[in-house]
């Protein structure tokens, strides 16, 4: 039997912020962009008893919540945190599949042998995550991955919740059908409309009728409600790249307005390659101005690499030849062709570990306990604000 | 222009012309050669920018002049004429008529100002070689250069004369080198050494094929090489840069040494490597007391073992290579038995002939 916990953090921008800054601490809160066109990027557990969620236009959030304090994201804080929570999970499993910046699902069935039952690491995870980024967080935990993640939403805030196989069905049960995986709006309508309102409803059907009323996926539904679902942990292992992009509160021109961007970017890509153990030899450059056009420059490195420094000497040379001094939306770093770097054969002329190698593995120690800008480099220190982006789609 | 020439002559020219034309290429006129009717006889140059033939053949010249035609489709024509002989008669517009026996033929043509001038590297001193010693030295050394490019300046081998009239050539591609000294006596005028490029060596090497005894001149000038033969120059452009201290990678002594009958190891290796995993000709070499064992395994197909007797009574020890490194080297090895030595599984196995050095191979292991 398998053991899967889903971790999730809970208002996880909006946790930052008011973590980042006292004064939001308790108040009811919006991370968003502009009043009239942007929308609720999260919202604190404070607002959301207002009818404030996520994904909202501000303009309505504002009106539901007029006395709600607003701030604009800051992505580079949040992928800081992202970075630092997955890190921890790692501790625990190499299984873990992230889902985006603040949840994923970790297999532990072969850690229950390291740290004891599923749920004390759970309470082990949360605990760490607390201590060291300051952040609440939920987790969910099951056999059944589906079933661990409306655990986990269920236990919000700042909670945990077991599902026990014996359990499975009967806590799907009483769930409106919306909470399945693949059940979208509109099927959630023609299921009500058959008059399947409730999880437990489709577990009682016949599995033979569901599927003769709803095809193949009717017994896909009728198995999930019974708390049968196969699918494993997928760990990001076989990324095909690692990359960091942002897009730009404003429109920015320039090769040295944009290379503090780029170069923030190629460190994070640099931390992130090191964290999987992996190295990249060819090195991509993403380059979105204003008007959407899409332009992407490669270049192949001699041999692969990990080091930011060196990703960014080559990004910064393909900005420079890709700069038409047009105003630039959004920039983006990536690797590819990733490996361990060696293959199996050995080298003749195999030099000691580079210098880069030792100054890495000491910055990433301490960005471990201090975070990324404790100790960083002078332009992007120097540059306000350099990293004001939109979220990344996914964390590597 | 127009001439009348032995189809063989011909037939000759172009192909020593077919290894140097680029057919993918910018530059068109590269995939071209230019044939030139002297007053005494036809040259026919193939030239890439980085090499360039000049091939000289006899011929009855009727008109001098010159023009480019197309390497690989002239060559397809001369190798398929009805006659013994054949004439090349250029008309307006750069077309050339090609005419045998019964067959005549209409070719497009490019004006030979268009062709690209070669470098005159006329004050190259030349020193004469044998050319049966410079086509060993290539064997030998030819299938350790490096095909990465970007590692350029191991793209060629290092050709470096020593003091006593030897001379040395080194390739590596970084995992495992191939050295070779020869007497070549003659005054090269080189401070240190120069990298041949791997396609020049590979041409030069044709050339030298043609008739190994014959009488031959090599020199180097202005970072280029130049190859002379009777009938024939070759100039190529040499690779810039530092070769690395090979010196340095190549260990003094192995601490464990056998001696290996090559042609059973040469045929043990392509055997067991026929189940190593992924093609990657991954095998385990191991010695054991008068033993020497080739063993692979692949998850999908299963295992391979096979044994040789050699004298051997050190510690036992198993090692990983890349069979191919070691087929490539037992492959120009001359000698029956062949000096194998090895350190632990992170150091470099040797292989020279017993008691002779002159022609050492370096290979790194693998991990497996």
């Amino acid at each position: 039997m398998r053991a899967i916990i889903h971790v999730d953090m809970d208002a996880f921008y909006a946790s930052v912020e008011q973590r980042d800054n006292p004064e939001l601490r308790g108040k009811p809160l919006i991370v968003g962009g502009d009043a009239r066109r942007g929308v609720v990027v999260a919202a604190s557990y404070e607002v959301r008893k207002y009818g404030v969620k996520s994904a909202m236009p501000m303009a309505r959030a504002l009106k539901l919540a007029p006395h709600a304090k607003v701030v604009r994201p800051r992505f580079a804080a949040y992928s800081e945190a992202s970075e630092q929570v997955f890190g921890i999970f790692e501790r625990y499993t190499p299984l873990v599949e992230p889902l985006s910046l603040d949840e994923a699902f970790l297999d532990v069935t072969a850690s229950v042998g390291l740290f004891g039952a599923p749920g004390e690491m759970a309470r082990r995870i949360r605990k760490e995550i607390a201590a060291e980024t300051g952040l609440p967080s939920s987790a969910g935990l099951s056999s059944v991955k589906f079933v661990a993640k409306i655990a986990s939403d269920l236990a919000k805030p700042n909670g945990q919740r077991e599902v026990r196989p014996e359990e499975t069905v009967g806590f799907l049960a009483g769930l409106p059908v919306g909470r399945l995986w693949g059940v979208g709006a509109k099927t959630e309508e023609a299921l009500k409309r058959a008059g399947l309102e409730r999880i437990g409803q489709i577990a009682e059907k016949d599995a033979a009728w569901m599927e003769m009323r709803w095809g193949a996926s009717g017994r896909h539904l009728w198995e999930l409600a019974n708390g049968i679902d196969p699918r494993g942990v997928v760990p990001d292992r076989e990324a095909k790249s690692v990359g960091a992009e942002d897009t730009f509160d404003e429109d920015l021109t320039g090769v040295e307005a944009l290379s503090p961007h780029v170069h923030a970017q190629a460190l994070r890509v640099g931390r992130r390659l090191r964290r999987a153990g992996i190295k990249g030899r060819v090195v991509q450059l993403k380059v979105k101005f204003s008007d959407f056009t899409l332009l992407t420059r490669r270049s192949t490195l001699p041999s692969a690499t990990d080091d930011g420094q060196t990703l960014y000497r080559v990004v910064r040379e393909l900005l420079e030849k890709t700069h038409e001094d047009r105003p630039v939306r959004l920039t983006g770093v990536s690797v590819q062709e990733l490996g361990t770097g060696e293959g199996p054969q050995l080298g003749l002329f195999t030099e000691a570990p580079k210098r880069s190698d030792k100054l890495n593995a000491a910055l990433d120690r301490i960005a471990e306990r201090y975070g990324t800008k404790a100790v960083t480099t002078a332009d992007i220190a120097g540059s306000d604000e350099p990293e004001r982006p939109k979220p990344p789609r996914k964390p590597r | 222009m127009e001439f009348r020439i032995a189809a063989d002559e011909l037939k000759k020219a172009l192909n020593r012309a077919q290894g140097v034309v680029e057919r993918k290429t910018t530059m068109p006129i590269l995939a071209n050669v230019l044939v030139t009717a002297h007053k005494t006889g036809v040259t026919v140059t193939a030239f890439d920018l980085e090499i360039g033939i000049v091939s000289e053949h006899p011929a009855e010249v009727v008109k001098t002049g010159a023009v480019t035609m197309s390497a690989k489709y002239v060559f397809d024509i001369v190798q398929s004429l009805p006659d013994a002989n054949v004439t090349l008669k250029k008309l307006a517009n750069n077309y050339v008529e090609i005419s045998s026996g019964s067959a005549h033929f209409k070719i497009v043509g490019t004006a030979p100002e268009e062709y690209p001038k070669l470098p005159r590297e006329e004050n190259a001193p030349l020193v004469q070689v044998t050319g049966g010693t410079l086509l060993e030295m290539i064997k030998k050394t030819q299938f350790a250069i490096s095909t990465d490019e970007t590692r350029y300046i191991l793209n060629g081998v290092f050709f470096e004369p020593k003091e006593d009239g030897k001379v040395r050539m080194v390739a590596t591609d970084g995992h495992r080198l191939s050295l070779v000294e020869r007497e070549l006596p003659g005054d090269f005028k080189l401070k240190g050494g120069v990298i041949i490029p791997r396609k020049g060596l590979l041409e030069l090497k044709r050339l030298l094929d043609e008739a190994p005894e014959a009488e031959c001149h090599l020199g180097f000038a202005e970072n280029s090489a130049l190859f002379k033969k009777t009938g024939l120059t070759m100039v190529m452009r040499l690779i810039d840069g530092q070769f690395p201290e090979y010196q340095r990678v190549i260990p003094k002594e192995g601490e464990k040494q056998v001696l290996v009958p090559k042609t059973r190891f040469l045929e043990g290796l392509k055997r067991i490597a026929l189940l190593s995993a992924d093609k990657s000709y991954a095998v385990r070499i191991g010695l054991e007391e008068n033993a020497l064992l080739i063993t692979a395994n692949n998850p999908d197909l299963g295992e391979a073992k096979d044994a040789l007797d050699v004298a051997y009574r050190g510690a036992p020890i198993t090692i990983g290579f890349n069979a191919r490194y070691l087929i490539d080297v037992l492959g120009v090895t001359d000698t029956d038995e062949v000096a194998f030595e090895l350190g632990d599984e992170h150091s470099p196995g040797v292989l020279h002939a017993p008691g002779d050095r002159s022609f050492t191979a370096v290979v790194m292991p693998m991990r497996v």
